[in-house]
């Protein structure tokens, strides 16, 4: 029927689809405003309760920079988003650059969740399908978190590109799958660290290069991880089919996003 | 490779970012950023349907729908401080609510088909026709409900935005999250693969 069916019929019949669709059998507006009044707004940034007095002083040097990016008014907010335009991604600007701490190894702090024994069987414990830069090959290592689902593959060792000081490997790929709504991970810059909008494979993205950036992720109701709070390097962020990606390797942004590119 | 439709589709979409009140809208939301609740009332009043539609387009279920969208109208106020001043609100509201909609579809572990027999049986609107012409147009609907039920979801979604609620490319671009230029390949993406099902189902009904 449907192959013999002309656009106009087959709008036409779509339409009169769309119209039968039913409204909803009460007004919503009550039961909005009970789930409003029973509800408590999330904190955007968990400076209230923070156990401080447990932080290494290096911790506390950072988060001195995250308090002063978000000295931030909810419009900065607002801004960084528009700009951003990548699901669940925030990027605050600072008025320095962090300084990087000394440490040059990959600490479990990086890689944490289930093991997973490769990229389909990630897929399976993620829910999601989790893709990896076929110019790269096979990770070394492969972790899934929950809450918000979280994929994190390693690439220990690559030719031509030397390990990051910040992870002591030569890439990292973090996929992470949230709601729109959902803020998964944060970012702050100093003058020092470039912003600048790609495309990777005709998807938006942004590439921070130069120096290090304040990176934390964030857990299902948008509080940071505070052991996932760290300086990155040069970092390509992009967002294709509701899942959010970042790869993080000391290379060029060419070569970030022919890198990207591969994603299969 | 061949994009049927799309061309001709695409031309046909309004390009406009916005529609209905939009001006309306952005002082509604002021009001509400502000603290006035009678002010979110009301944008909730106005896109009520809308947002239950559009859940239930993913849920096929209208308890889950209408539970979609009263839940995605709770996250959106919640969230009014991050929405842009002079931003369109229904196509934020409705990512909001579509996600919720996905959310409950996934963790009701459902196939990912939606019922929508309840469209079946509402009226059209359309005015009178012949015996002939009504038969035929009946069929027409079946063929396309059936393919309708077996789209993926992102698909019938894209569907529903630009025929069932006529939102416009910009909209449609916000509400998917996605570039306006991405709009336009996935609805014929879209279109092409209904068309698919819907002669698919013929076959098996011949």
């Amino acid at each position: 029927m449907a192959e013999h069916m002309d656009e106009r019929e087959l709008e036409r019949t779509l339409a009169q689809i769309g119209r039968g669709l039913p409204p909803p059998s009460r007004d919503l507006w009550p039961l909005v405003r009970a789930r409003i009044a029973s509800g408590r707004k999330r904190p955007w940034w968990p400076s209230v309760g923070l156990p401080r007095f447990a932080l290494a002083p290096a911790l506390v040097t950072l988060l001195v920079l995250a308090v002063a990016a978000i000295g931030l008014t909810t419009n900065l907010v607002a801004d960084a988003e528009r700009i951003l335009g990548l699901r669940g991604v925030q990027i605050f600007k600072v008025p320095e650059t962090p300084t990087p701490p000394p440490s040059t190894q990959a600490s479990p702090v990086l890689f944490t969740g289930t093991r997973a024994l490769s990229v389909a069987d990630a897929s399976k414990i993620a829910g999601f399908v989790v893709q990896a830069p076929a110019a790269l090959g096979d990770p070394d290592a492969i972790y899934v978190d929950a809450s918000p689902t979280r994929v994190t593959l390693v690439f220990s060792s690559r030719p031509g590109i030397p390990p990051a000081a910040q992870i002591g490997v030569s890439a990292l790929v973090v996929e992470i799958r949230g709601a729109v709504d959902q803020q998964l991970m944060g970012k702050a810059i100093g003058p020092g660290t470039t912003l600048e909008p790609v495309e990777v494979s005709g998807a938006p993205g942004f590439w921070l290069a130069g120096s290090p950036h304040l990176f934390f992720l964030r857990d299902a109701n948008g509080v940071p991880q505070m052991e996932t709070l760290r300086l990155a390097e040069n970092t390509l962020l992009w967002e294709r089919g509701g899942v959010t990606y970042r790869l993080e390797a000391q290379v060029t942004r060419d070569e970030a996003i022919r890198i990207a590119s591969s994603f299969r | 490779m061949r994009e049927p439709l799309g061309g001709t589709v695409v031309r046909r979409m309004r390009p406009d970012s916005v529609e209905g009140r939009p001006s309306e809208d952005t002082d509604l939301v002021e009001r509400a950023q502000r603290g006035d609740q009678d002010a979110y009332g009301e944008l909730v009043r106005r896109y009520q349907a809308l947002a239950t539609r559009t859940a239930y387009v993913i849920t096929g279920t209208a308890a889950d729908a209408e539970d979609a969208a009263q839940e995605g109208f709770t996250k959106a106020y919640f969230a009014l401080d991050r929405f842009r001043t002079g931003a369109p609100f229904r196509p934020w509201l409705l990512r909001i609510v579509a996600n919720e909609a996905k959310n409950r579809r996934k963790a009701a572990g459902r196939r990912p088909t939606v019922d929508l027999s309840v469209a079946e049986d509402r009226p059209s609107g359309d005015t009178a026709l012949s015996p002939e012409a009504a038969a035929l147009a009946g069929e027409r609907k079946e063929s396309v409900l059936a393919a309708l039920r077996q789209l993926r979801e992102e698909d019938r979604l894209v569907i529903a935005y630009r025929y069932f609620f006529e939102l416009s490319e910009a909209e449609m671009a916000d509400a998917l999250a996605c570039a306006r230029g991405t709009v336009k390949s996935r609805l014929s993406r879209a279109l092409a693969r209904l068309r698919e099902l819907a002669s698919r189902q013929v076959s098996l009904d011949g």
